[in-house]
């Protein structure tokens, strides 16, 4: 069936955690990466999103803000990556949702975090999730996460 | 600026190739100085390319919504993949205007997507997006 993990050719070998060994409570491995204005660049041709306010400094600081700031799905696409590691892998991903709260800056450190909630009988766990930056702002708020365990 | 007469209105967008390149080059850029942690292996997010991109570019084109990109934040996103993306798999997107809100000189826009995959009618990604734009005073 399309989708099914053994079907999936990008399969990592990766084994998602045992969903009789995942406990209300447990924490997400904790993920950091720094991101630069060259990521952020990177990351506009990628995703076709050019909007100055990630590339032209004047721009941004026209508009109100301190200077450029990341794309929020590049946090997103962090967080994403930093889920789908501890659960196995991307194919294990089922759903993420966030608000983006507070600008991630070129330089700043993004701390990605994850506590289970929930796991129902089917072996999906429900995360609450979300990232900080290194100065200390909650940049990704109101997160959740579903990964599907192994049985 | 959006009101609630633009509720219901929708955008397509058909025959969007997952280039394999494509979604490499944006695992890279999430990776930023790191390896690529799936090699191969199409990155969630890169749903801002086959559904949000395309869809949303047919929406910030209409000139009867008329939003201005100058004052547009991204407020909130969800995703939610039924089934995994491969490369060289082509997708037919669609959005809609699900609400349109003004309040303390904002107007919050918010949209729903979904992403098929003809080939198996599967669904691939549903999304939902907010949108807050600045009102002018």
């Amino acid at each position: 069936m399309p989708g099914d993990v053994a079907d999936d050719p990008s399969d990592t070998g990766v084994t998602a955690p045992a969903a009789s060994e995942v406990a209300i409570g447990d924490a997400v491995t904790p993920f950091s990466r720094t991101v630069t204005q060259e990521q952020i660049r990177a990351y506009a041709d990628a995703s076709g999103d050019h909007n100055p306010i990630h590339l032209d400094p004047d721009f941004a600081r026209y508009v109100g803000l301190p200077g450029t700031i990341a794309h929020g799905l590049l946090e997103m696409g962090i967080l994403a990556e930093a889920i789908a590691a501890w659960a196995g892998g991307n194919a294990n991903l089922l759903s993420l949702s966030c608000r983006f709260s507070k600008p991630l800056l070129p330089g700043d450190t993004i701390i990605c975090t994850g506590t289970v909630v929930s796991v129902d009988d089917s072996g999906v766990a429900t995360l609450a999730v979300g990232a900080s930056s290194d100065r200390g702002d909650r940049v990704l708020t109101n997160g959740r996460a579903t990964v599907r365990l192994s049985r | 600026m959006p009101d609630k007469s633009h509720v219901g209105r929708r955008y397509m967008a058909s025959g969007q190739r997952i280039d394999p390149e494509s979604a490499q080059a944006m695992a890279q850029a999430i990776a930023g100085d790191g390896e690529i942690r799936e090699a191969g292996a199409v990155p969630p997010t890169f749903a801002a390319v086959y559904c949000l991109g395309p869809t949303l570019a047919k929406l910030f084109g209409d000139s009867e919504v008329g939003i201005d990109l100058a004052g547009l934040i991204h407020g909130e996103q969800s995703f939610e993949w039924p089934e995994q993306v491969h490369p060289g798999d082509v997708i037919d997107a669609t959005a809609e205007i699900t609400s349109v809100d003004t309040k303390r000189g904002m107007t919050f826009v918010r949209l729903a997507m979904e992403a098929i995959r003809p080939t198996d009618h599967a669904v691939v990604c549903r999304a939902t997006s907010l949108m807050i734009l600045r009102t002018p005073a």
